[in-house]
């Protein structure tokens, strides 16, 4: 009775309601994840399990029993940032930064689902990659909210490290 | 761990449900924010781990999706092109966080009148298999859904599999949805279309509109004046009146009736087109 998150094996919380999102925050102190609507709407809870994103606000904690949990603090190591965290840096990707780990999260599982050829609402030859376009971008993003709009600085951020991936 | 189940086997979880005050728990993504966080009703059963309710499988008697697929699996899914405005409706759900947990089963259960698989699943003839310690019961999608949030369900029952009928997988078909905005917002209007062409006309029309009733329906008499017509012709055919008398829209802040079952009317036209264009050669 354990999930494995960012590569360590915990126990499961006592209370089975206990949603992801809660646990990792007040369970674990791991409070990079936010908490922003609780109800499935913002984005700012998304982790990953088993590499997809999910929203840990609308996940109890344990139904990841057995499976891997990634959380923002899972991503770099150290004072190594991930790829997509220093180009959030480089293109103002944020401002207030409660919705960064969030998108930061989500960019990484879309990142994936764009290497594995998943379509979209707005791919329009589903024969072909889909393209490295910011409407592409925007769309695949489109669960995760900011309040403080930098979601131009956002596209930015995503799409240099898509282009350096696909380089 | 008394009030939450995660049962191995669709017996097992029969046999806890039969004893009354369960809920099942697919991706939560209806139940969580309906009923918010500690307050979930009763026991909860997570469905997701029963063999059998996940994915999708075909036979001679057509195809058959487990309750519990996700969204991103249909979307991701070779299927044919007959399922084509289910496919579009997956990855329109929400976001991708919601389609990777978002299961077709939880989105019929939920049974809200702008539920987005349901109009895709109208034009596909889709009956429900429904099974409880009493037995296994199949009964047509239409019968299911009796209401806004209401479904023929009992609670002692599971939503294992839809089935499509191969008569039905035939044709493509297209789904077109309006919203105040495209993202995360309930639909004031959406609309699935399946249409067999044969010589530049058109043999089998299947048309259906969610969120312009109380529950998502088929549109009876505008699928037998589609029936037969040049294809060229089609979107002229669907006549405003025809679709509104189909239908008992909503006056709510999102939209008037008027404006709901006008919309309807131009969606189904759009739509229709689309699937009448000529194929580029
Ligand atoms: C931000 C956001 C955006 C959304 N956008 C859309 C949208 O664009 N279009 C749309 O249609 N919906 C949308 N939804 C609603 C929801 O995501 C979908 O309806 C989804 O398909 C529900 O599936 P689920 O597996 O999460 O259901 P759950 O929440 O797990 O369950 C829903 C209901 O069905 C019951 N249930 C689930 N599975 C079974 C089963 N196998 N047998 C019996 N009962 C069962 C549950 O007890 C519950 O009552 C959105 C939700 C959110 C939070
Ligand atoms: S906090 Fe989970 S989506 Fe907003
Ligand atoms: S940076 Fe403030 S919400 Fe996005």
């Amino acid at each position: 009775m354990a999930i494995t998150i960012n590569g360590t094996e915990v126990p499961l919380p006592e209370d089975p309601r206990m949603s992801l999102a809660e646990f990792l925050r007040d369970g674990l102190h791991l409070t990079g994840t936010k908490i922003g609507c609780n109800q499935g709407g913002c984005g700012a809870c998304t982790v990953l399990i088993d590499g997809q994103r999910v929203l840990s606000c609308l996940t109890l904690a344990v139904q990841a029993e057995g499976r891997e949990v990634t959380t923002i603090e899972g991503l770099s190591s150290g004072d190594d940032l991930h790829p997509l965290q220093e180009a959030f840096i480089a293109h103002d990707g944020f401002q207030c930064g409660y919705c960064t780990p969030g998108q930061i999260c989500a960019a990484t599982a879309m990142l994936r689902e764009l290497a594995e050829g998943m379509p979209s609402s707005v791919t329009g030859d589903l024969s072909r990659p889909a393209p490295l376009t910011a409407e592409e971008i925007r769309e695949r993003m489109s669960g995760n909210l900011c309040r403080c709009g930098a979601h131009n600085g956002i596209i930015a951020a995503i799409l240099q490290v898509a282009q350096e991936g696909a380089a | 761990m008394t009030d939450f189940l995660r049962p191995a086997t669709v017996e097992d979880a029969l046999a806890l449900m039969a004893a009354g005050g369960v809920v099942p728990l697919a991706g939560g993504t209806d139940l969580y924010p309906a009923t918010q966080r500690r307050a979930l009703p009763g026991l909860v059963l997570d469905v997701t781990g029963l063999p059998g309710l996940c994915g999708i499988t075909t036979g001679p008697a057509g195809l058959r999706i487990g309750a519990a697929t996700t969204w991103t699996a249909l979307a991701r899914a070779t299927l044919p092109p007959a399922l084509a405005a289910l496919q579009q409706a997956a990855v329109e759900v929400g976001g991708i966080q919601i389609q990777n947990a978002g299961t077709i089963g939880g989105n019929l259960c939920n049974a809200s009148p702008a539920a987005d698989g349901v109009p895709p699943l109208l034009v596909l003839d889709t009956e429900v298999e429904l099974v409880g310690h009493r037995g296994i019961r199949r009964l047509p999608l239409s019968q299911f859904l009796t209401g806004p949030r209401q479904t023929a369900r009992q609670a002692d029952e599971l939503l294992t599999a839809l089935h499509i009928p191969a008569s039905a997988l035939s044709g493509q078909s297209h789904f077109r949805k309006l919203g105040a905005r495209a993202y995360l917002v309930i639909s004031i209007a959406m609309v699935a279309v399946r249409l067999d062409l044969q010589a530049g006309r058109i043999s089998h029309a299947a048309l259906a509109v969610g969120a312009c009733s109380a529950t998502a329906c088929r549109l009876p008499q505008v699928e037998s004046a589609l029936t037969g017509a040049p294809a060229a012709e089609a979107p002229a055919l669907i006549r405003d009146a025809d679709v509104a008398a189909a239908l008992s829209p909503l006056d709510d802040l999102r939209a008037t009736a008027a404006y709901r079952s006008g919309a309807a009317a131009e969606l189904l036209r759009r739509s229709v087109a689309t699937l009448c264009q000529p194929v580029p050669a």
